[in-house]
């Protein structure tokens, strides 16, 4: 045990040291490593940033049932088990709020400022209507669920008119849907770059240390002690070029997210772009060192058996 | 300690490297392989550290069928002997004593000792002064004397040398040849190829080889196999 430890140690420190010895070389390679996984990088961190703001808006889509004019209070207020029964017919769990047309005037001059103009129609032009929060809505599967619900809502009696606004959540969550299938597609493809880089990088290694190999094969070292280096050699590159990815990206938020305050300050929100939380950041490296890890081993697999 | 039985070596469709070669090396011998160039001499000494493997015929060391040996098996095989190769095969990017230190440190003995040991080893062979000198520094007969000392730092049972005195002068040739025999006067057994015949004219026994085959008629002083 403590010689195989040994072993590692020095394998490792063969590879911290063979990283300095060819500074340049390295410092390309994690160029070029921390460029393709800077890109999905990238748009991991803009879609982690989406997902909250659209689950937001899918988890909990309102739907307004306003009621006819003519309807009495007391048939309004009648309306809520049927209502329930529709929700409970499709599965669905909600919260069923009714809204008196009076609340409804009284919130509609406190939070637009147009009393004055209400107060100059005289009568309360505003129904009675239900507003209805909806949950466990996530995907664009779920909006058709909605527009389900909405048809049954609507023929309901003294239902004048619901109202959701689906299109633009279906939109959104498909396009957050596509956008995720399109990173997974960039991740796997540079994943592939990363992996080709690494193995090609391994390979000049193993040709420069042709010599080292073949002394130490006849002196007596196994393979693994052989192979060993080279492993340690192609993980670091993939750690380091994570970190450096994962840096560059974090960095790049800062001049970014001036631009998008600014966008989203004339929407009233205090939307910006965050870096990776620390799991998935841990997560990025671990990815990037068993990329590493995976291209030294095919490298070294397929060039160091010829040596035999 | 080293037997080849009705050994044969075959290249594809090339003529034999070795054919039919029946030779035995005592424990604590010193023997040389002496013939010309193309005669088999490398070729059996790879045969003994496994780099080569017979056509036909068994070739065993220390009682192991070195033919049968898987190749996680080989590295094992060959901590046991020491290898001093026809070319320089020094790590030219190493010190000197790094390069007596490898065969110890694949082994996975500490940095401390292998220092210790690979100090001791260049001393043997007068060399304990370039220890941190690169290869390059040194003069042909000093690399093979570094070449000796890397064979011998693992204490092995077996040295085998290959042409170790081709290109050098005679006093770095007497030299490293008094460095391999006083190995050999502490029992290391040895197997030398040569062609020098300054070296086979002094020899107590010579394995002499042509074209593959042993040749019985040489003259050197003892033609045995």
């Amino acid at each position: 045990m403590k010689i195989w430890i040994r072993q590692h140690m020095a394998a490792l420190a063969g590879a911290f040291g063979h990283m300095l010895t060819s500074r340049g070389s390295f410092a390309l390679n994690v160029l070029v490593v921390s460029i393709a996984l800077a890109l999905p990088i990238a748009g991991l961190t803009v879609l982690d940033n989406l997902q909250p703001v659209s689950e937001e808006l899918a988890v909990e889509p309102e739907i307004s049932l306003f009621l006819t004019m003519a309807t009495s209070r007391d048939s309004a207020i009648a309306l809520a088990p049927a209502i329930r029964r529709v929700l409970q017919d499709n599965k669905s769990a909600g919260k069923i709020d009714f809204v008196a047309r009076e609340k409804a005037l009284e919130s509609l001059k406190n939070k637009t400022g147009m009393a004055d103009a209400l107060a100059t129609l005289g009568a309360n032009p505003l129904p009675d209507a239900y507003v209805l929060t909806l949950a466990g809505f996530w995907s664009a599967g779920d909006t058709k669920k909605i527009d389900t619900l909405t048809t049954q809502l609507q023929a309901l009696p003294n239902v004048e008119y619901v109202q959701i606004d689906s299109a633009w959540i279906k939109r959104l969550i498909a396009l957050l849907h596509v956008l995720r299938l399109m990173l997974l597609f960039l991740a796997m493809t540079l994943g592939v770059v990363v992996v080709a880089v690494i193995f090609n990088t391994i390979r000049l290694q193993v040709l420069t240390q042709h010599d080292e190999i073949k002394v130490s094969r006849l002196v007596g070292a196994t393979d693994s002690f052989i192979y060993r280096p080279f492993y340690y050699t192609g993980a670091l590159l993939g750690l380091v070029s994570g970190s450096v990815a994962l840096g560059a990206v974090a960095w790049g938020l800062a001049p970014l997210n001036d631009a998008i305050t600014q966008f989203a300050q004339l929407y009233g929100s205090q939307f910006r772009l965050m870096p990776l939380n620390f799991t998935t950041s841990a997560l990025i490296l671990t990815v990037g060192t068993m990329l590493g890890l995976f291209g030294s081993l095919l490298s070294v697999q397929r060039h160091l058996a010829r040596l035999n | 300690m080293i037997q080849f039985q009705q050994v044969s070596k075959q290249y594809a469709k090339e003529a034999f490297a070795l054919s039919d070669v029946t030779l035995s090396v005592a424990r604590g011998e010193l023997a040389f392989l002496a013939g010309p160039s193309g005669a088999g001499k490398s070729t059996v000494l790879k045969m003994v550290a496994g780099v080569e493997r017979p056509s036909s015929g068994t070739v065993q060391v220390n009682g192991q069928n070195v033919g049968k040996l898987k190749p996680s098996g080989l590295p094992y095989l060959r901590r046991n002997l020491g290898l001093i190769f026809q070319q320089q095969s020094l790590l030219l990017d190493r010190s000197v004593l790094a390069n007596v230190m490898l065969p110890l440190l694949v082994t996975g003995a500490s940095r401390v000792d292998a220092e210790k040991r690979a100090l001791a080893a260049l001393d043997k062979v007068g060399l304990i002064d370039k220890a941190h000198a690169a290869p390059l520094s040194l003069s042909g007969g000093e690399q093979q004397r570094v070449a000796i000392a890397r064979a011998i730092v693992n204490r092995p049972q077996i040295i085998l040398a290959d042409e170790p005195t081709a290109n050098l002068d005679r006093a770095s040739a007497d030299k490293v040849l008094d460095a391999l025999k006083a190995f050999h006067a502490a029992g290391v057994t040895c197997l030398i190829s040569t062609h020098d015949e300054h070296i086979l004219q002094k020899a107590e026994r010579v394995i002499y080889l042509r074209q593959g085959r042993l040749d019985m008629s040489a003259q050197y002083p003892t033609v045995a196999a």
